[in-house]
């Protein structure tokens, strides 16, 4: 998961904080006066030198990925694709590249909502009054977000081996006859993956949502229910809208996780059975470091997933940012 | 206010600064290593980067001392560097042309030499101005790391399979290690159910989804996936479709067994789940690891195809060879390799007993260290019989696409379990890899 980006874009930076909605329309600009002047001067100087950070090391391996997208070749012999967009081209006809993508989404079409419900049902468990031993939850539910990726995933695949502890339980209360081989076939394999990806994000998400429900103004909560409203009538109607641009950055960054996941693919599962399990970063390393290096295509693909986080990112903003 | 701007000003600075210390750092840390290294034609310090302390770091400590009998001021620099991580660094550095920042010596895996060979050949020294005698390894371990006739390795630690049996399991079903010498996969079938019905144990288990069996079987025939041009050849493989046909008879009998990770393949040895064990001769450090099963281990070749044009009873899995880089220091490389690794038969008599790791170099095999009996294996002498086995290995042509081709491969046998056809299966690898080839 990569750090939360603040959505600023739609505000000029280091300009003063607009009270009203006008449009930043160049023909109705009014000079600045001095004392302003310098006051946007001074926060440019701040900053300028993140803003190069960001542009060099960001942004143009950014652009030069885009450029190495357009070659073709084998190690260090590249050379411009002839079609210039043969790489992508390439993508429609890739096997492997239509069935970890297809993975992908299956393991962000399922594990994305549940987490979130879930997240969002603990959350409201750990901002209630009556809870006693809060710090305990909180730091319970929390503490596999300090777990490393890889451990967590070699860990799991110890539960889940054909002689391992989620067999010995299972057969032991004769919910199962004998072992299942839980990575060894297609479906309970994804299956362990999202049960991971479960257990190690729902912490993660759920802090969100607590910070922003501790934010909640308890006068509206007594407003609603002086007026009346149960329970959940508050929690819909009062509560949830509050939550709406929490929910949305979680969701976002829940997307762009989970198209980016390449550890548990790697060390669970290593993209296992017959690749079944693989998601697109997995096959993108390999198509980097473990086959004949094809880095042209690499870069294709890794633009192909920035593409589709972009898209699923604005429609989910589209969405989720309906201002009355 | 003018404060502010200075503080501003410093601001920028400051961080900007910092920045490119973190930058100057960052080349300094790694580069000092190498420029230590590749500093002067006096400088006697060679970098290395291999991966397992037990094995081959330990072997380059040994080789190390060895040298250093006669060239006191010589010194290793031993950067432990895990496999996948040696693949990953040159591969990175090979590509950003940052090649002054290798090391001197690396290790690389066999099955991995052709393609980076071909792909970055910048980051290979080759062989040809050394002393190294080539004849003095097996032609089939030799040509892992030739290229266009140019030698770019020493070959280091020895692939050659072992069938290797629990002599107490075969005894209760009635059989002895001379029942698997010299048999075709068929008459290890037959055994195998035999075996399985007495004990209960099968003779044989591996990782699903692995490719492992599966080469083992193609290159004891003299066979692999792609032909002399690189070609990949999975269609209408003889030898391929003979193979997957007996591994999955094996698999549906009972007699080869599938676990999911690679530790639970080492758990059904060391626990006494398998009345054998086929792989690299390197398992053997595996094997002893259960100290209780002492004496009751022996040592034969492998199963044979049948009916496969080529087919022997000897094949190989894995292995590593030494390459050196154009850094400046390959003579000094080229001359410790030659030797320790090419040269010393007291380097080899010291590390085999201590970490098993069995010479390719055939003139070590003479030295009595390697005709002891090995009380582990019932007094068997296991590494002089190995190193018999690896003369008699078929090469393997690995191609720059190696691991493409088993990956396909790998894919194609999970689907045939499922039910596909096997054909079908082998067309749908084929156009696998020759995708990934255009």
């Amino acid at each position: 998961m990569s750090a939360p980006t603040a959505p600023t874009e739609d505000r000029a930076p280091g300009a003063p904080p607009r009270g009203t909605k006008e449009s930043p329309g160049r023909s109705k600009r009014v000079p600045l006066s001095a004392i302003a002047r310098r006051r946007s001067l001074t926060g440019w100087t701040f900053l300028i030198p993140a803003a190069a950070l960001i542009v060099l090391v960001n942004f143009w391996p950014m652009i030069q990925a885009l450029f190495l997208s357009l070659q073709t070749g084998r190690g260090t012999r590249l050379s411009w694709a002839e079609p210039l967009w043969l790489n992508y081209q390439r993508l429609f006809e890739d096997e492997t590249f239509r069935l970890t993508m297809s993975t992908t989404f299956i393991y962000l079409i399922i594990q994305v909502p549940i987490m979130l419900i879930l997240a969002m049902v603990l959350a409201n468990l750990l901002n209630a009054p009556w809870l006693r031993f809060k710090g305990f939850w909180r730091t319970a539910i929390f503490l596999p977000c300090a777990v490393g990726l890889v451990s967590y995933a070699l860990v799991f695949r110890q539960i889940f081996a054909t002689d391992g502890l989620a067999n010995d339980l299972l057969t032991q209360f004769g919910i199962l006859d004998g072992p299942v081989n839980w990575l060894g076939q297609t479906g309970t394999a994804r299956m362990v993956i999202i049960l991971g990806l479960l257990w190690r994000w729902t912490g993660y998400n759920m802090i969100f949502f607590l910070a922003a429900l501790q934010n909640i103004d308890r006068s509206t909560l007594e407003a609603a229910r002086v007026d009346g409203a149960n329970g959940f009538k508050t929690f819909w109607y009062v509560t949830m809208p509050q939550l709406k641009p929490i929910i949305l950055l979680c969701a976002i960054l829940s997307t762009n996780g989970t198209l980016q996941m390449f550890d548990e693919s790697y060390n669970l599962t290593n993209g296992g059975p017959g690749n079944t399990t693989m998601t697109v970063s997995h096959y993108l390393y390999n198509v980097s470091f473990r086959n004949s290096p094809n880095f042209g295509y690499a870069a294709a693909i890794s633009y192909a997933i920035l593409i589709i986080v972009a898209i699923l990112a604005a429609i989910q903003l589209k969405v989720g940012d309906k201002r009355d | 206010m003018k404060n502010t701007r200075t503080l501003g000003a410093l601001g920028a600075v400051l961080s900007l600064s910092l920045a490119l210390a973190a930058c100057s750092g960052g080349d300094g840390g790694s580069g000092s290593d190498e420029t230590g290294g590749g500093g002067g034609a006096e400088d006697n310090t060679l970098t290395v980067w291999a991966w397992d302390p037990a094995f081959n770091i330990y072997a380059l400590e040994e080789a190390e001392k060895v040298f250093q009998a006669d060239n006191p001021d010589f010194k290793l620099e031993i950067v432990e560097t895990p496999w996948e991580d040696v693949q990953t660094k040159l591969t990175t550095l090979a590509q950003s042309g940052e090649t002054d920042q290798l090391p001197d010596i690396f290790l690389m895996q066999n099955n991995a030499f052709q393609k980076n060979v071909i792909n970055y050949p910048d980051i290979f020294a080759d062989f040809t101005d050394s002393d190294v005698d080539f004849s003095e390894f097996p032609e089939s371990v030799v040509a892992y790391s030739t290229y266009d006739d140019v030698n770019y390795g020493v070959p280091f630690d020895n692939g050659t399979a072992i069938g290797a049996y629990r002599t107490d399991i075969l005894e209760q079903a009635g059989y002895t290690v001379d029942d698997f010498t010299d048999i075709t996969w068929d008459q290890f079938l037959t055994i195998g159910k035999d075996v399985l019905a007495k004990t209960g144990k099968p003779m044989l288990t591996g990782q699903a989804g692995s490719a492992d069996m599966i080469m083992m079987m193609l290159q004891s025939a003299g066979a692999s996936l792609f032909d002399d041009e690189g070609n990949p050849t999975i269609t209408d493989n003889e030898a391929l479709l003979a193979a997957i046909d007996m591994y999955g008879q094996m698999v549906e009998a009972g007699v080869f067994v599938e676990v999911n990770s690679w530790d639970e393949y080492i758990n059904t040895i060391v626990n006494s789940n398998t009345a054998g064990v086929v792989n690299g001769v390197w398992i053997s450090g595996s094997i002893q690891s259960a100290a209780d099963q002492s004496g009751k281990w022996a040592v034969t070749n492998v199963p044979k195809l049948d009916g496969v044009d080529g087919a022997t009873n000897y094949t190989a899995n894995g292995g590593s060879s030494w390459a050196i880089t154009p850094n400046g220091n390959e003579a000094l490389a080229a001359d410790f390799l030659d030797a320790t690794f090419a040269g010393s038969t007291d380097f080899y008599d010291t590390i085999l007993p201590a970490s098993g790791a069995l010479a390719n170099w055939l003139p070590a095999g003479e030295s009595d260290v390697y005709s002891e009996p090995q009380a582990f294996f019932g007094g068997q002498p296991i590494y002089a019989d190995v190193l018999k086995f690896a003369a008699e290995v078929p090469s393997n042509n690995t191609g720059a696409y190696y691991y493409e081709g088993r990956d396909a491969v790998s894919v194609a046998i999970t689907n045939i379990f499922n039910g596909t056809d096997p054909k079908v299966a082998l067309e749908e690898a084929q156009s696998t890899v020759e995708f990934a080839m255009g």
